[in-house]
């Protein structure tokens, strides 16, 4: 390591403001992305209010929601509960869960596991968290304009979304124009932070760190920032087109003939194709889907070595399985578009590789059970939530199936049923195991133990709630109840379910206050918490070797890779755990 | 197993089992694999729990059962995919009813918040339509009139009402005017999207009419023990969309029961009654389309095939939907 890591000596603002070390970055994408998750959860936590009792007066916030979304009464508008649902969707998934999991655990972890002082590039990595503010920033500042915030759901199909917040609002500071821009600036964001991630893995391993002995995190992280960078270009084009047809009138996306309200929309010159939009939303946004599962099938990886005791089982198939996840990604979007008109070539090729997809998707979790087996398991924390993931994963995951094969989807397609499988995928799946990796390595951020109890009373009823929003979801989706619908009571068979409706409804409240117990405990623990050493799990990755917090730097002195990741109960040694970067003649 | 145990709407279209047998057969598949992977997963968490077992084990598990798991998965999924998933989507899909078969033929043109059914008349041929001709009132589809295409003359517009016979094939051309919808009837297990630009073909077949489809759906009611308060007035809300499906004293069958009624019933001692949905066939948007898109909601009119014709020879005038009779008849 050269010496000036350790010479320099910034001033506050460069230290922990504009900060180009990769763990000050990686906290302030947690904490930031951490705050935008409560927020995009309230907006939910309003909008079930309305499900549950349609037409009535939202209690408590009912009163200063504003114009745009409830009237005189406090009750939600028709518009701001597309609103409310749109960003919802956009601020869990781009400002929320991907920052977290990517930006936050990806740049606080990664570089510690493979043993390098920092990010290859540093000032883009700060460039990456700046952007992503500003496009944070604008999204938010939607709320405010005349119209209010973008209300055509988090797909924005056009060409509701091209005609979208156009009457009575500026032209240009409206809510679905600045969705667009600040999805641009997300995205470069995302492009900016694959770009570093994918260098620093391949450059800047330790002597000894080969490939094969990356922490699963690090795989994890690597076939995830791929995806970023493959994926995300064609939607950011995508955006700009919108972007064009909204400001400039032209028309990528507006057919001929268009007739909104008895007015003929004769500004557009028409010929283009709703479709386009579709297929090149999803190209990026079923990669999406596994960048917000990987790292959080990494994370569970890494709490389940640790505290099952002995290796993750099948450590070079969940590689393969993760690479071959990462590929079979591109190549299943337009299962999303079945309804779209198409033939029985397209759906089939389009079912076949979405079956296909499961299998790796089995093996991942067969490989995590499979670790369990003779394992010495202890229950901590953080690996209570990485077990909570792996039912509730397997429920997400099996309830796509259904959703897979075109034939079943006629029926299920845009029903909360859909909602309920990806929620399952995404709610109780990753951001469980994310919460879990807060818990599991807050001491290494902080060189300080969150609250044990603290730990319990969040974990609990966080995966009882989840269970009781998401499960209902379910049956309301079989019975053939449209998402989206501001009240669905209006048809009879969404009467027959309203009861499962308001258990979902109280179960999201009930999980917003389980959220307490957590923010009282990050918060207390940060600067009372019970100290800990370096390795506080008795863990075998390399980050364990750095001091609880790493300096500037991160480690004393480089370590040097001896062995595998997960060498957990080796027999004849003196301890349970060979840390990767412990020589043979100390450990045996 | 019926359908019914999942939850599904029941199923009165021809083509609508299949459907169902797939939800049905991959759900079980669901439910065994999650039973064994949980009762394994339980298991593991008991046995291998660090007071039961301090010491873990270093070397691989042997995973045979595992591999054989893998493989089953990956055959029961072919089979679904092959064996039921493609063909059903290749009938559903690929081959609509040819002239042989004699289909009624119908164009739906989906708007904000509205769907418009667009009938060829007699002479079976639609008229052209114009985006310039449309008025939200007189010409929802801009129809132009029968001295510019004769073909016109005798087309038929039903705004939210979708009349048909069962028994006949029915094959709708669908399309926008103006954003994606999504044309979706639950109980004919019929889903397709609406996209402006495009004409869509979709084809079912009824096997039940809406009084069938009342009959199966009919179910008894316990009425609130006090005809006043709270507990009427929320049981007259929730059974707004149901009408009775017996005469009850001088309320007659097919009637919505208000608060007056049950006053009524509750003179007359009556405690529990029989209701089904009054509009048992809905359809509704099942795409994002704007501020109205949860009451974008039509209705099918499926009629035995001689109370069709005998619709067909009595209509007149273009038909307009009157929102407030569809909530409250």
């Amino acid at each position: 390591m050269s010496s000036d890591h350790h010479a320099h000596n910034p001033g506050f603002i460069s230290k922990y403001v504009f900060s180009v070390d990769h763990k000050v970055i990686g906290v302030q994408y947690t904490i930031t992305s951490l705050l935008f998750l409560f927020f995009g959860f309230t907006l939910m936590m309003i909008m079930r209010w309305q499900l549950a009792y349609p037409g009535e007066s939202i209690p408590l916030v009912g009163g200063w929601l504003g114009q745009y979304l409830v009237d005189n009464n406090g009750v939600l508008l028709p518009e701001g509960y597309n609103a409310l649902g749109a960003m919802h969707g956009t601020i869990m998934v781009f400002l929320g869960v991907v920052p977290l999991a990517v930006g936050g655990f990806g740049n606080y972890v990664m570089p510690l596991q493979i043993g390098a002082p920092d990010m290859a590039f540093p000032k883009l990595n700060m460039a990456s968290y700046w952007v992503y503010f500003l496009g944070g920033v604008t999204m938010l500042s939607s709320f405010f304009v005349p119209g209010g915030a973008a209300n055509s759901g988090w797909t924005a199909y056009p060409p509701l979304s091209d005609i979208a917040n156009t009457v009575g609002t500026h032209p240009f500071w409206n809510g679905q124009t600045i969705w667009l821009l600040a999805m641009v600036l997300l995205i470069t964001s995302s492009l900016l932070g694959s770009v570093n991630f994918i260098v620093t893995i391949v450059h800047l391993r330790v002597k000894g760190l080969t490939m094969f002995r990356l922490p699963f995190f690090v795989w994890a992280q690597f076939v995830t920032s791929f995806l970023l960078l493959l994926a995300f270009p064609p939607l950011e084009a995508a955006g700009v087109l919108q972007l064009m047809d909204r400001v400039f009138d032209t028309s990528f996306f507006i057919p001929s003939g268009l007739v909104v309200s008895g007015v003929v929309q004769d500004q557009y010159s028409g010929g283009g194709s709703p479709l386009l939009w579709q297929h090149l939303f999803w190209f990026l946004a079923h990669p999406e889907v596994y960048v917000l599962i990987l790292p959080a099938i990494g994370i569970v990886g890494e709490i389940i070595a640790n505290n099952t005791r002995r290796p993750l089982w099948g450590y070079k198939t969940l590689v393969y399985s993760v690479i071959f996840l990462g590929f079979m990604s591109f190549v299943v979007w337009a299962h999303h578009m079945f309804l779209t008109g198409m033939g029985t070539k397209m759906s089939t090729f389009f079912q076949t590789t979405t079956m296909i997809i499961s299998i790796p998707s089995v093996v991942i979790l067969t490989a995590m059970l499979l670790s369990l087996w003779q394992a010495s398991i202890r229950f901590t924390v953080p690996m209570l939530f990485a077990l909570s993931f792996l039912p509730m994963f397997a429920i997400g995951g099996l309830t796509g199936l259904p959703l897979g094969l075109s034939a079943a989807d006629i029926q299920l397609h845009d029903t909360y049923y859909v909602i309920g499988h990806f929620h399952y995928v995404v709610a109780p799946g990753t951001i469980m195991a994310l919460l879990g990796g807060i818990y599991f390595w807050f001491p290494k951020v902080t060189g300080r133990k969150m609250s044990t109890m603290l730990g319990h009373l969040h974990f609990w009823p966080s995966f009882i709630f989840m269970n009781t929003i998401f499960f209902p979801m379910f049956m309301v989706g079989l019975a053939g109840v449209s998402r989206r619908l501001w009240d669905q009571t209006e048809y009879v068979q969404g009467v027959d379910v309203q009861s499962w409706v308001r258990m979902s409804s109280w179960g999201a409240w009930g999980l917003g206050l389980a959220q307490l117990p957590f923010i009282i405990n990050f918060f207390y623990s940060a600067f009372a918490g019970k100290k800990v050493g370096a390795n506080p799990w008795n863990a075998t990755t390399l980050e364990w070797a750095a001091p609880s917090p790493p300096p500037h730097g991160n480690f004393a002195e480089v370590p040097v890779a001896y062995r595998g990741p997960y060498e957990y109960s080796v027999p004849d040694a003196k301890e349970d755990f060979h840390p990767q970067h412990v020589p043979d003649s100390q450990v045996v | 197993m019926i359908a019914s145990s999942f939850w599904l709407p029941p199923d009165i279209s021809t083509h609508g089992s299949t459907i169902d047998l797939i939800i049905e057969y991959v759900h079980w598949f669901m439910a065994a694999l999650f039973v064994v992977w949980g009762a394994y997963f339980l298991y593991c968490l008991v046995r291998f729990r660090e007071g039961a077992n301090p010491q873990a084990t270093y070397r691989d598990t042997k995973a045979k059962p595992s591999k054989v798991a893998e493989v089953v998965v990956i055959i029961v999924e072919a089979i679904l995919l092959v064996g039921f998933s493609i063909p059903v989507w290749a009938y559903y899909r690929s081959e609509p009813p040819g002239a042989d078969k004699n289909p009624l033929v119908v164009r739906v043109v989906a708007q904000q918040f509205a769907w418009n059914i667009h009938y060829p008349g007699p002479d079976g041929k639609f008229g052209k339509s114009k985006p310039e001709l449309v008025d939200e009132s007189l010409n929802p589809i801009g129809l132009v009139d029968g001295e510019e295409d004769a073909n016109a003359a005798d087309d038929y517009v039903s705004v939210n009402i979708f009349h048909m016979p069962k028994d006949r094939d029915v094959l709708v051309r669908l399309s926008s005017k103006d954003v994606i919808h999504s044309f979706a009837v639950p109980l004919l297990r019929v889903k397709q999207d609406a996209i402006p630009g495009m004409e869509i073909p979709i084809w079912f077949k009824a096997e039940k009419t809406n009084e069938d489809a009342q009959e199966i759906m009919k179910r008894s009611f316990d009425l609130p023990a006090s005809p006043e308060g709270d507990d009427a007035e929320t049981f007259v809300k929730e059974n707004r969309l149901r009408v009775t499906m017996a005469k009850y004293g001088s309320i007659e069958t097919g009637s919505t029961i208000s608060m007056e009624d049950l006053k009524t019933l509750s003179d007359a001692n009556v405690t529990s009654i029989e209701m089904a949905p009054g509009y048992p066939v809905n359809i509704q948007c099942a795409q994002l389309c704007g501020l109205g898109h949860y009451r974008m909601k039509g209705q099918m009119k499926i009629y035995e095939p001689a109370d069709y014709e005998e619709w067909v020879s009595t209509r007149d005038d273009d038909e307009f939907f009157d929102e407030d009779e569809f909530d409250d008849e």
